[in-house]
């Protein structure tokens, strides 16, 4: 048993300032956060709030910020917290308005997961089989056999940069979510679902991989969206801004083997766009930094080797395009 | 401030969830609600699979009896027909509507074996099965935007009047606002009250509050002394551990490295049924052949690596994460815990209560399908085609009703009695009571039974349900206050305890998960009947209903 | 030590001061870089979202160059060239599709990739193959006393963590154990481990820019006289687009921002100038003034 101090944030209700309370629980060092804090609730106060109902990291009710990280607290044990920190720091989830102490409100988050029609979109020329579940090959049921493990906590919701500073974002769980039926090989909407991201959330990723971290079942959100991206590359081509910036810069690799800086700026922004970025060219410049063209590294041919090679479609990603879906025919 | 809908579900699980589609598909106008978010419900929390007869050389006849028999011959027959007939239908339609099943090589559904099971019919998603169904369901009542969800809000009393169901009252959990829901049909699908154990698997949630309020308004609660204690949970925190694991070939073990289950069940060995396997293992322990920590061992580790990992995921994780364990080396420590409750608000094969326009479905309603003991991975499916009926048939006694209100008159009857106990200043808390209760069900009303204990629990339950009288809540405040909903659900809670054990009292025999030390048999000729509790002033009214036989006579119970 | 020196398009173009840096703190730590004139750009990210098995085998190459050379270690001074190598190394162990198309083309222009080669930043040689920041201690000429420097650790140094396998993804520590032992103040605050907005400057600014604000008003708020990062991806939003990113959170901001070996390099006793520190868009000159006044022993 040791003593751990904790410091709870407490808040009467939305708009309130919330203050630390703080709290000393006996425990052992491998006792979950959540067994913590229920202790903290019937033995010292019971009026902290909280969401938690299942305790073994299935329901997704007890997502909140330890020590700043955000995390399902009850399979997150208090000791290596208290080691690292000395004391165990307990906040609501972040980028969520709170209701009352550690619950937030948690409308903007499945108003996202909402967005991305989670539900499957069936053709109606090609029903699935009548009294007969739908085949689906291993290799189909392998890319997505992981998606289910979503317990739609919010953890990745509450850790991600990207939701914090830009409201059209769907986020981590809600392109995970879509990950997991444009590759469902039922679904008819592949290319519409590619097509309601591919301008407005997808590129928005910062590819910081918090919520991978955060995610406290390895769903790997930010993996899942890099997927997505592949597959909008592939399926949609590059009309706008990020997936424009992706193809550009990997054709500015081919052509000397190393980033010609003033080329992706104008390729990508195309001419108005660098034209803003005038001002800032002079700025730099003005500070001895140049961005004249680095000349070609040595062995530059065999880069374009690679590139001559590495083109096939399945080349483009490992999970491949999903079968019967895309360019290729179906999945309208 | 009020509601009304034609028919109102309380609880989002599995069962309520799929209650209000069929009764939207109807024609209902259907209000679910719920005390947590409909994703949260502990149907998520089931692991090992489905049932259904869809494999080669199985039939649902083959179902029916395994469900009988593992019933120890309590369950209804007619109803057991039913929930095996609408299986395959069923899977195949919560495959339609997205459920992401294991497939076999040959691209149909993958089926493992499970316990009492005579065939591999346990259709799975890895092993976190009721979580795929239950996000597959929502995903599908998504589309069907009329139905409106009230999220967090507890059902605190039905409203009854001229014999019929008018709604209910219920509280909101962000305002603590009491508010009428009127309802020409209600359907309790609120799950279990595992946590009237304080060694139990089930969700902290799981307090059966719709039982309790069925109960109260004269439903009958049936069959409630039979417990299941699942064989394999953790120490400790009584975590499950998925029966999949025996099914994909995991073998429980004693501290002498025997494979005990060889001595108690020949033929099916680990994979016997829930009953015998968790009577095995306290009989291990209590003579000496358990480990220093009072468990026995389920080894996984022949299985191999890949195996393990990816059919068994979560169960690696919740080993790796809260004992430290590693399945892949080392032997996890397991003993039973209480799992399911096979009792709950009586119901006829349409999920009808005994009080009109009330129909229940799920864990929370005793149909029976299960008997004396429920076969694995027959529970997700209980809860699909019988919230499938009972939607249907509440949507069709709805049609067929005139109206339903709920009077403020009603609403300030039992907001004066929530607010007495809130208001009061000084009492017992709510934490000491519970934890009295739970240990005293714990302790005293587990897989193995006495007398002398059972009478001992009865008169603390009843102690325990005077001193409620006094509860004390703390907390004043209006937003989210758990203090005054754990009140309450402890009241709930003693409620349904109460009836187990007077029914467990009153069960002068030993029949699937119920065994009395005093009565080691089975009695066919005095209680092949399922035990009906009514309220009184003086506690739990027991009477007794015939059990529904049709194709299986009961014969001895083998495995 | 020997190491492959990988210094990345920025250090070699934009931001040639952390190339200069680098090569001047490599001197000191006795740390010898073997220049490799055709290592090609990482992919940095990019190149991974067109096609990922030509973004493995591009650093496939990268790492088969050092292998061949027989180096052991390639040096990284980019929280970004650092995740993009690692990654390849790890997608070539795990992968066998991959691995096999990379394999076949690396054959092809001469190559025959191993897996010997392990991609490291200085901040990780320094705590994995010197022996921790405490080895520094001796090298330290000027003690940064009573500066107070924020961190910035930058996002592909750390996660993912089951692939970088570095420091604590979400709560690392060995950027500020090295702070102390060149005698400034670490700074904690939670921007450190989070991301500089780089990734969309191309495609949405103003969140890019917003984002960096918010990282460099809390370092701020916090009391930091400057902000530090191992990434010059992390520099250039940090930095070059500081302006914008104060007018985007709306607050006037003049946070120097060093590079990483910059940061050593001053401890170490060499001149700002030197270190590049006046190619810099943020103001540094504060930062050196307030240093000068710390005595450098002969």
């Amino acid at each position: 048993m040791v003593a751990i101090p904790f410091e709870v944030s407490r808040s009467a209700g939305p708009g309130q300032k919330p203050r630390f309370d703080k709290f000393t629980v006996n425990v052992s060092e491998e006792t979950p956060i959540l067994t913590a804090l229920l202790q903290i609730r019937s033995e010292l106060d019971p009026s902290l709030g909280l969401r938690y109902s299942c305790r073994q990291a299935i329901c997704g009710s007890c997502a909140m910020r330890v020590n700043g990280k955000s995390r399902l607290v009850c399979s997150t044990p208090v000791g290596p917290e208290f080691r690292a920190h000395g004391k165990v720091v307990i906040e609501p989830m972040a980028n969520q308005p709170v209701v009352k102490d550690l619950i937030t409100d948690m409308t903007p988050f499945w108003d996202r997961y909402r967005r991305v029609h989670p539900h499957l979109i069936l053709d109606p020329a090609h029903p699935l089989p009548k009294d007969k579940e739908s085949s689906m090959t291993p290799e189909q049921f392998d890319q997505f056999k992981e998606t289910p493990r979503c317990i739609a906590c919010g953890a990745c919701y509450s850790a991600c940069p990207a939701l914090g500073s830009d409201d059209e974002f769907l986020g981590p769980m809600a392109l995970a979510k879509m990950y997991r039926f444009v590759v469902d090989p039922r679904d008819s909407a592949y290319r519409q679902r590619l097509a309601t991201i591919q301008n407005q959330s997808l590129w928005l990723c910062l590819r910081c991989n918090m919520c991978v971290e955060a995610c406290p079942k390895d769903v790997r959100p930010a993996e899942r969206i890099v997927d997505l991206k592949r597959l909008a590359i592939q399926e949609l081509g590059a009309p706008e801004q990020g997936s424009r910036h992706a193809e550009k810069f990997m054709t500015n690799i081919e052509d000397g083997g190393v980033l010609n800086e003033m080329k992706l700026a104008r390729e990508t922004l195309g001419i108005f766009g660098t034209l803003k970025q005038i001002p800032k060219g002079i700025q730099m410049m003005r500070h001895g930094r140049s961005l004249k063209k680095h000349p070609p590294i040595q062995g530059v041919q065999e880069v374009k080797v690679i590139y001559s090679e590495l083109n096939k479609p399945e080349d483009l990603m490992h999970r491949p395009r999903p079968a019967g879906k895309g360019v290729k025919g179906g999945g309208q | 401030m009020s509601y009304s809908h034609d028919v109102l579900v309380v609880g989002a699980g599995l069962a309520g969830q799929r209650a209000a589609l069929e009764a939207f598909r109807a024609g209902a106008n259907v209000g679910v609600i719920s005390k947590l978010h409909p994703l949260r419900s502990h149907s998520v929390a089931a692991q090992g699979g489905i049932n259904a007869a869809l494999g080669p050389g199985d039939s649902p006849e083959g179902h029916i009896y395994d469900t009988v028999k593992g019933s120890d011959y309590l369950a209804d027959q007619d109803a057991a027909k039913i929930l095996c007939t609408e299986a395959g239908p069923c899977v195949i339609e919560m495959e339609h509507f997205g459920t992401i099943f294991n497939r076999a090589p040959d691209g149909s559904l993958d089926r493992r074996a499970f316990g009492g099971a005579s065939k591999s019919r346990t259709i799975y998603s890895a092993d976190r099965t009721g979580l795929a169904l239950l996000q597959a369901l929502y995903e599908e009542l998504g589309r069907e935007r009329a139905i409106t969800v009230y999220e967090e809000w507890d059902a605190l009393e039905l409203v009854m009047k001229d014999g019929r169901v008018h709604g209910l009252v219920g509280l909101h959990r962000k305002t603590s606002k009491i508010e009428g829901f009127s309802a020409k049909a209600v359907v309790i699908a609120t799950g279990p009250a595992g946590r009237i154990y304080g060694k139990t698997t089930n969700s902290h949630s799981s307090t059966g509050d719709g039982n309790a309020i069925a109960y109260r308004a004269g439903a009958y609660l049936k069959d409630m002394e039979f417990v299941q204690f699942h064989p394999t949970a953790l120490p400790h925190t009584s975590i499950l551990i998925t029966e999949g694991a025996r099914g994909e070939g995991g073998m429980l073990k004693n501290s002498k490295g025997e494979r005990f289950m060889e001595r108690y069940a020949p033929n099916f060995k680990d994979l016997a049924s829930r009953d015998v396997v968790s009577r095995a293992i306290v009989t291990e322990v209590r003579e000496g052949r358990g480990f220093p920590d009072g468990t026995v061992h389920l080894e996984l580790m022949h299985l191999g690596r890949e195996k393990i990992e990816s059919k068994l995921q979560e169960i690696v994780e919740i080993t790796r994460k809260f004992i430290g364990i590693d399945p892949v080396t080392q032997g996890i420590p397991v003993f039973p815990a209480q799992h399911y409750m096979m009792g709950g608000v009586h119901t006829d094969p349409k999920g009808a209560t005994n009080l009109p326009g009330l129909y229940a479905a799920g864990e929370a309603a005793c149909v029976s399908v299960h008997g004396a003991n429920r076969l694995g991975a027959n529970s997700l499916l209980d809860t699909l085609v019988f919230g499938k009926i009972s939607g249907a048939e509440a949507a069709a006694w709805a049609k067929k009703t005139s109206s339903a209100t709920v009077t403020q008159g009603e609403v300030d009857a039992v907001t004066t009695r929530i607010h007495t106990m809130w208001e009061r200043k000084e009492g017992e808390t709510v934490v000491k009571l519970r934890n009295e209760m739970q240990n005293a069900m714990d302790e005293k009303v587990g897989v193995y039974r006495r007398p002398d204990e059972l009478l001992a629990a009865l008169a603390k339950i009843s102690e325990l349900k005077d001193r409620y009288r006094n509860v004390y809540v703390s907390d004043k405040s209006t937003t989210f206050n758990l203090n005054l909903i754990e009140a309450i659900e402890l009241g709930n809670m003693l409620d349904q305890a109460e009836v187990l054990v007077a029914g467990a009292v009153a069960r002068t025999e030993s029949r699937g998960a119920h065994v009395r030390m005093d009565f080691p048999n089975r009695d066919d000729a005095q209680w092949l009947k399922h035990t009906m509790a009514l309220p009184s002033k003086e506690g739990p009214v027991l009477t007794y209903l015939p059990v529904t036989i049709t194709d299986y006579q009961p014969k001895a119970r083998s495995y | 030590m020997k190491v492959a020196y990988y210094p990345g398009c920025v250090a070699q173009e934009s931001g040639k001061e952390l190339d200069i840096a680098t090569r001047a703190v490599a001197k000191i730590l006795g740390i010898e870089l073997v220049d490799f004139p055709n290592f090609s750009c990482c992919g940095s990210g990019f190149i991974d979202e067109a096609n990922q098995t030509l973004n493995v085998a591009l650093n496939g190459r990268n790492l088969a160059i050092a292998e061949k050379a027989s180096m052991d270690v390639v040096m990284t001074v980019c929280s970004t060239c650092q995740g993009m190598l690692a990654h390849a190394k790890h997608t070539l162990a795990k992968d066998p599709v991959v691995r096999k198309r990379s394999d076949e083309t690396l054959t092809k222009i001469g190559y025959r990739y191993q897996g010997t080669a392990t991609p490291k930043h200085l901040m990780q040689i320094i705590v994995e193959n010197l022996g921790g920041a405490e080895k520094l201690r001796p090298y330290v000429k000027r003690p940064l006393t009573g500066v107070k420097v924020a961190a910035f650790y930058g996002c592909h140094i750390l996660r993912p963590h089951d692939i970088m396998e570095f420091d604590d993804p979400e709560d690392p520590h060995y950027f500020e154990d090295i702070i102390r032992v060149i005698g400034a103040e670490p700074v904690y605050y939670r921007g450190r481990v989070m991301c500089c907005g780089f990734p969309i400057q191309f495609v949405k600014p103003a969140t890019a820019e917003r984002i960096a604000g918010k990282q460099i008003q809390e370092a701020k708020r916090h009391g930091a006289d400057t902000m530090a990062t191992p990434c010059p991806l992390c520099h250039i939003s940090l930095d070059n687009y500081q302006k914008e990113a104060g007018r985007a959170v709306g607050e006037e901001l003049d946070m120097p921002v060093l590079h990483f070996p910059q940061l050593l390099g001053l401890a170490f006793g060499l001149d700002p100038k030197d270190l590049g520190l006046p190619r810099h868009l943020a103001d540094t000159t504060g930062l050196v003034e307030k240093l000068s006044r710390v005595a450098v022993p002969a």
